[in-house]
């Protein structure tokens, strides 16, 4: 209120807000005794109940007991001579404390089995393990409660810990299975029933041992050897994945099949292709193929045929199946073979071509016709509207099946277009024909 | 305390450097003094006016009976820093092992009754000894122990072993930079395995000697302190004066300095985080010291080069004045590859245990970024299976106690009363039966 009334501020501003706070806070009034401060650190509540109490803090040892600490000798039974130590002792009433030194009880030790020497000379006898040896051993291990790392350690003659291992552990097994004769009693204790596996041991050292002896650079150098390997790998794994796509694509014929592969000798004269040849004609050609690709493409070895096929395929994929089956005829009508007879790089490359060239022609040709077809209703007249117009839809279904253009389909008909269009104005005659042609395709087929 | 019993035993830690003794179950050892002894041959000299020191008079009793040539001992560092005509400093261990019996029975003499005022024969003693010792120099020490000062149980434990206790670990590895030498010992539940222990002549003195060679050949004199007085001429300023004195021996000499020279390299030296390298480090700024005759001197690439010789021992060689070390220098492996070769010969499946407790002790190991750089070192040179962790106390002496602390620990437990090797037990199987009472 006081500090409203410095900064100037109005004294009713918040009166909901006021008149809200103020009743919870009546209702606990502070008791008193205590100031109006203190009270609030306690959150505004008075605690439940007390937390310690306060008689228990001035707690009194039982008033009719005598305690002093004495300086008095004990002896501990662990121990096998007197050896008298002193050390302070709580005594009640004059009575010092009886019984053992209450240490002794933490003086424990494993249980070896011992041997006498007529049981060593019956069961115990071993070519790479002398008496004196063993019982050499037998003394560490009783004295170092069996922990074979430093038994090792302290063993006069270098063993290593599995030598030692087995050398005990067959040893106490012979002995247990010696001296109780009926096996039933015996069959499950540990000793018996899973006897110490000495190359296992081995087995598992040298494991850890590999992984642990490796220095920091060398172990940087295996992974960055790794990576490369991993990444050599996964780019072969996805040129592999490509190959086997476009080979599932081009599964053909067994003629096709057999042809490939007596031409695959004659292309690359290896000698695990002229096994090739002695393969019969395949049952199954997709596996077949597979089985001889793969082993190929193992091999790194290249098909000029194959080869061929791919890019066959690569070029005509996108033309539909009667554009591939005009350009076959075309090409038998040229008389040239559907597949080089002898695939070499330029052969196959100009038979490449040739199909393209042939493929751009066919290509044209429907895109003349189409053009043809839309000029003739403003031409020629009704005669070939009525009976064109559906073949002409049909033909111009076809040919804008052929409007988007493969790539370089499209590319080469732009270029070829440029080109033909210059000597076209020259020469007027190779269109006329194919202008000519058409209206006479047209009438033809109307009757 | 649950698991202890003050017998009040007696702990005794005798290092290259210093020996520090004191009562099992407290904190600190309460003698430490160095590990040297003043010798002077009876023989030369009439010894019949120094009457200021009461160390004498009892080294006297002891010494009356010695067959070999008169001598008296002067034990402790009062005594030490006095300088007498014709002393001689000699030290009882050579290469780590004792060497002279007679010096080490009076340095045990010093301590039982000039430091902490007890009586032998009511107390057992805990010798710590070289995690290297052999069996003859462990009954040599029960023998003197038994016969001499009558004590009515002992143990012999391991250096290494203690330090371990100390942390409160059974199984580490113990990395100890002590005065005379470096020793990287496996402990493997409280037992030393002692085919692994890999040990170098490098320890803190070797490192005082590079640095005294180091500012000798920059023309810095050191001058021991008995070679000077200062006079106050006028508040504020002194004078420094020569004084001479030419039956003043050359091993006290070799000492003197060797103090002063310990201190600069305590409170001026600090490991490097890198290799050591002259050309980068021929720029860094110099750090002033002061000697006690009031010179200051000015020591830079030094400080960091005289702590890189414990990881490179190879860096000796430029090191003017040094070269009788290079004959020995090519066996003399760096610290992080003594602990990697440590750890190698041990067995594969404590290594990582091995490598995620390696523990620092000794005075050297108090240097400051010691710890930071044995890590990152490590680091480097470790299986990446491995997690490599250096742990050291914080407490600086705790460090150089380590050994000792450990003592005081096992000595005061309960469960430990049962291990003394007793005089009884002394006299009935002989002092070899000591082999098999502290393993």
């Amino acid at each position: 209120m006081d500090a409203k009334d410095i900064l100037g501020l109005p004294k009713n501003s918040f009166p909901p807000q006021d008149k809200k706070s103020r009743p919870p806070k009546e209702s606990h009034r502070k008791p008193d005794g205590i100031s109006r401060e203190v009270y609030a650190l306690t959150g505004g509540l008075a605690p439940l109940m007390p937390a310690l109490d306060s008689s228990q803090l001035k707690k009194k040892p039982p008033s009719d007991e005598k305690v002093a600490w004495q300086w008095l000798g004990f002896t501990s039974s662990a121990r096998k001579d007197n050896l008298h130590l002193y050390h302070w002792v709580r005594v009640v009433n004059g009575v010092p404390p009886t019984g053992d030194y209450s240490f002794a009880k933490y003086n424990r030790s494993v249980d070896i089995t011992k041997y006498t020497n007529e049981e060593y000379e019956k069961y115990l006898t071993d070519p790479r393990w002398t008496k004196e040896e063993t019982d050499q051993l037998f003394e560490l291990c009783e004295r170092f409660d069996l922990r074979f790392i430093v038994i090792a350690d302290r063993f006069p003659s270098s063993r290593t810990v599995e030598e030692l291992k087995e050398r005990y552990y067959s040893v106490s097994r012979a002995l247990l299975i010696a001296r109780n004769p009926s096996p039933v009693d015996i069959a499950s204790h540990p000793l018996v029933k899973e006897p110490y596996n000495v190359s296992h041991d081995l087995e598992r050292k040298r494991a850890m041992s590999l992984v642990l002896s490796q220095t920091r650079q060398q172990e940087q150098r295996d992974e960055e050897v790794l990576a490369e390997a991993k990444r050599i790998a996964q780019s072969r794994i996805s040129a592999k994945v490509s190959q086997e796509a476009e080979m599932a694509v081009a599964s053909n014929a067994g003629v096709e099949v057999t042809e490939r592969t007596i031409q695959g000798e004659t292309v690359s004269p290896l000698p695990s292709n002229a096994q090739h040849p002695s393969i019969p004609v395949p049952s199954s050609m997709s596996t077949e193929n597979a089985s001889t690709l793969a082993s190929l493409r193992i091999l790194r070895v290249y098909l000029r045929t194959y080869a061929l096929e791919q890019m066959l395929q690569a070029a005509s994929s996108t033309a539909g199946l009667r554009t591939i089956k005009r350009v076959e005829q075309t090409l038998q009508d040229l008389g040239v073979n559907l597949k080089p007879r002898v695939p070499t790089k330029s052969v196959c490359a100009e038979h490449l071509e040739l199909r393209k060239e042939i493929l751009t022609l066919l290509n044209l040709q429907k895109q003349l016709q189409y053009k043809e077809a839309e000029g003739l209703p403003f031409r020629e007249g009704s005669y070939t509207e009525t009976p064109g117009t559906p073949k002409h839809f049909h033909h111009g279904k076809q040919d804008r099946a052929f409007v988007p253009d493969p790539s370089f389909g499209g590319e080469r008909t732009g270029k070829r277009d440029q080109k033909r269009k210059a000597p076209g104005r020259l020469s007027e005659a190779p269109s006329s024909p194919a202008q000519s042609k058409r209206p006479r395709k047209l009438k033809a087929s109307d009757f | 305390m649950y698991g202890g019993d003050e017998v009040s035993a007696i702990v005794i830690d005798l290092g290259s450097h210093t020996c520090k003794a004191g009562y099992a179950g407290e904190d600190a050892p309460k003698a430490v003094f160095p590990s040297v002894v003043g010798a002077i041959d009876q023989m030369d000299i009439d010894e019949a006016d120094n009457s200021e020191k009461n160390s004498e008079s009892a080294a006297d009793a002891k010494n009356n009976d010695k067959p070999k040539g008169k001598r008296k001992l002067y034990v402790g560092s009062q005594s030490l820093g006095y300088r007498r005509d014709h002393m001689e400093v000699l030290s009882p261990l050579k290469d780590g092992i004792v060497a002279d019996w007679d010096i080490v029975d009076n340095i045990w003499d010093h301590a039982f009754r000039e430091c902490l005022l007890i009586d032998p024969k009511e107390h057992p003693m805990l010798l710590a000894e070289p995690s290297s010792n052999t069996q003859q120099q462990r009954e040599r020490a029960a023998e003197l122990m038994f016969e001499k000062y009558k004590a009515p149980a002992l143990f012999l434990a391991k250096n290494a072993v203690l330090t371990s206790f100390a942390s409160g670990r059974a199984t580490s590895l113990v990395v100890d930079c002590g005065g005379g030498s470096t020793t990287v010992a496996p402990v493997h539940d409280g037992y030393v395995l002692q085919k692994a222990v890999a040990t170098s002549p490098i320890g803190g003195e070797f490192l005082t000697d590079c640095l005294m060679k180091s500012l000798e050949s920059k023309g810095i004199v050191i001058k021991p302190r008995y070679s000077f007085r200062r006079k106050e001429i006028r508040p504020g300023e002194f004078q420094t004066v020569d004084l001479d004195f030419p039956n003043t021996t050359e091993s006290y000499k070799l000492y003197s300095q060797r103090v002063i020279a310990s201190d600069i390299k305590e409170c001026v030296c600090r490991a490097p985080d890198t290799p050591y390298d002259d050309s980068a480090y021929s720029n860094i700024p110099m750090t002033p010291y002061e000697l006690p005759d009031g010179q200051t001197i000015e020591i830079g690439a030094d400080r960091f080069k005289i702590p890189d010789v414990l990881f490179n021992p190879s860096l000796v060689q430029t090191i003017p004045g040094m070269e009788s070390f290079a004959e020995v220098a090519p066996s003399v492996r760096g610290l992080p590859q003594m602990v990697i070769e440590s750890i190698n010969k041990c067995d594969v499946d404590i290594r990582r245990e091995l490598f995620s407790s390696i523990l620092l002790a000794g005075g050297t190991a108090s240097m400051q970024q010691l710890k930071e750089r044995l890590e990152k070192d490590l680091l480097e040179e470790s299986p990446q299976a491995a997690r490599v962790k250096v742990l050291a106390s914080g407490n600086a002496t705790e460090r150089r106690f380590s050994v000792w602390i450990g003592g005081s620990i096992l000595a005061s437990l309960g469960s430990f009363q049962q291990m003394w090797f007793s005089k009884s037990e002394y006299e009935e199987h002989g002092a070899s039966y000591i082999q098999r009472k502290c393993p």
